[in-house]
Order: structure tokens, then sequence, then C-alpha cells
């Protein structure tokens, strides 16, 4: 149980693909408690598991970490999928492995999100917000997905036409 | 020691200028950094950073490209880049704020606009405008991001700012641009 390095592009762990885990294995045990160590030890609300280079389909998000947000509190979810989204809106969004760089990305205002339990139950998430916008980010990480790959306006062009 | 230029470029829009640009600058050895381009109606901008090969110095620069884009008829400018102003920094963390301003469009906007924010010690850090509407009504619209030193300046520069309304005959708002790090 150990805090990792968070790795930063161009490390290919974050362009990879990520395996789907057992909860039962006790690899993915020690995953989820290094996650956890290093999320504790980190200025952030949320990690995936390719961030500290585990090819697995493992996230935290813990958005009371931050001032003024509650959120679910601690989660984590192994083998997450978003079921639904609503709400567009566009979000300058950072990411601790693309470090001094933001970027205008669509997101969404609400996130149902389903995944397992590190006990192995399956639970929905219905998160709003700024904990909603941590999930789209993590999931986004287990699909080797960064915000780079989602910006969707430059700077303060507010003006692009919609085709 | 690395050097640094930074070029002003523009010229009518077609296919091309960009790859033409950069292609003369790999040419001259020149290695392209930061850079903002974009069209303005029928002209396409281009601001570009460079560091600089040996043996170029900025002021050759643009005697040096001229050549290569005479064909596109760009007009170019090159000026040295300060080291200091070019160094990587990581970015502060600054209270940032977009501004949008908009209204039927006449001399004398941006210039007020900009003056307030400047009187509040508001940086413009990035800053878009565009003349829209229809012919004989125009609007016009800006987008500006600001910077504050202190986020307790905002509430001073948003009550000017809400001054300028009636004055200038537009709507605006000023906003905190919520950024987010997962």
């Amino acid at each position: 149980m150990a805090i990792r390095p968070i790795l930063q592009y161009p490390h290919q762990a974050l362009k990879s693909t990520n395996a789907a885990v057992v909860p039962s294995d006790p690899a993915v045990q020690a995953v989820v408690q290094d996650m956890l160590d290093t999320l504790a030890a980190s200025p952030g609300v949320a990690l995936a598991a390719p961030q500290i280079g585990q090819a697995v389909q493992v996230i935290v998000v813990d958005v009371s970490r931050k001032k003024g947000e509650r959120g679910h509190g601690l989660v984590v979810l192994l083998n997450p999928v978003i079921l639904s989204l609503e709400g567009k809106k566009s979000v300058r969004e950072g990411c601790l492995s693309v470090p001094d760089y933001t970027g205008n990305v669509l997101r969404y205002e609400e996130a149902l999100v389903e995944g397992l339990t590190p006990e192995g139950r399956v639970v929905t998430v219905s998160a709003s917000g700024f904990e909603a916008l941590a999930f789209q980010h993590e999931v986004d990480h287990l699909n080797g997905l960064l915000f780079l790959d989602r910006i969707e306006s430059l700077s303060t062009d507010l003006f692009r036409r919609k085709k | 020691m690395d050097h640094f230029a930074i070029i002003t470029a523009f010229g009518p829009d077609r296919p091309g200028i960009v790859a033409l640009m950069a292609d003369s600058l790999h040419q001259l050895g020149c290695n392209i950094e930061d850079t903002c381009m974009t069209r303005l109606r029928g002209e396409f901008t281009m601001m570009l950073m460079v560091r600089l090969p040996e043996g170029i110095v900025a002021e050759d620069l643009g005697r040096r490209l001229t050549p290569f884009t005479t064909p596109l008829d760009l007009a170019i400018l090159c000026r040295a880049m300060p080291d200091q102003a070019a160094s990587r920094q990581t970015p502060l963390e600054i209270p940032t704020f977009m501004l949008s301003v908009y209204g039927a469009d006449h001399p004398g906007i941006v210039a007020q606009v900009a003056r307030t924010v400047a009187q509040h010690q508001g940086n413009i850090t990035d800053m878009n405008t565009r003349v829209i509407g229809s012919g004989d009504r125009p609007i016009y619209v800006m987008v500006m991001e600001v910077q504050l030193q202190e986020a307790q300046q905002a509430d001073q520069l948003r009550q000017a700012l809400e001054q300028l309304k009636p004055l200038l005959g537009v709507d605006l708002t000023f906003r905190l641009l919520e950024s987010v790090t997962f």
C-alpha cells in the first residue's frame, strides 16, 4: 500500500486500454488501496487507475476533498460506465496528468454512473455539478481519453457557428 | 542560451497559409512554440512565438521569411522576445473572470470597457470581439478574460462595469471563470 506517482502525459499508460476487473482479485484490492493513498496525498479530488500506471478499470472520486463540495463523499467504482448524461455545459478543465494547461470541454451537469463497489456490489451513483464532472473525467481516463481529446473551443471564442 | 522572437503575419485567407509559414520557419531552422491564429473576416492572422536557430537574429527573420511568403501576400513583422518573457512558467492561481459585453454597435465600447478594467488593475489576458447582426443594425459582441490579483477587487470592478451599461447602451456580465482540475 503506497502513494504512487501520478503519471503525466506522454506516459503511454494514459492512452492505453484498461481491463475490467474482478472485485475478489487481491491485486485489484491492492490497486484500490494505492489509489486511495495516492489521492489522499494529492491536491486533487479523483483518480483513475491508469494515472498510477495500472491498466484496470478502477476510479476513486471524493469531491468532499474540495472546500464547499460534498457530493457522495468517497466513491470507489470498479468497471464504471456512464449510463446517462443530462444538461450540456462548457467547462474549463485541467488534469493532474497534463500540468499547466486547461481547455474548454463539453461536459454534462448530471451523470448517472454504474459500477461495482470493491465488495462486488452493483451501485449506481447519480452525480451532479462538480461531482458529475469528476466522474466524466475519470471514466474518460479508463477509455484512454484526456481532456485534450475533448477541447471544443479555443480560448474565449464563443462565436463559432453551429453547423 | 535559446533566443526567441514573436512573428505577426497576416494576409488574404486561403488554404495553405499555415503550411507555408510553418514550412518556411522549419527550413530556416526556427522552432514554432506557442501560437495563436485566427481569421478576421477575409484575413488570416497569425501570432507565432518561435525559437531562433544559431545565426539568425529576430531583426533578420522577417527579411529571411519574405522570399518564402511572398506568393501568399503576407505582411510580416518580427521582434525579439525578452528571455524572461519567453520562459515557460507554471500558471499562477490568479482569480480569472470572463466579461461579456454586447449592444448596438458604436465607437468607444472597447475603449471605455478596457479603460474601466485597467482602472481596477484588471489584466486582460485574452479577448475576442465580433460585429454581428444585420447590416443596418449591427451588434457588437466582446468577450474578454480578465485576471485580478485580488478577488476582492472583483466587486468594485463589477460595480464600475454596471455603471457603464446605461452610458454605453450595452448589456454585460462579469463572472468568475470556473476552472476545474481533476
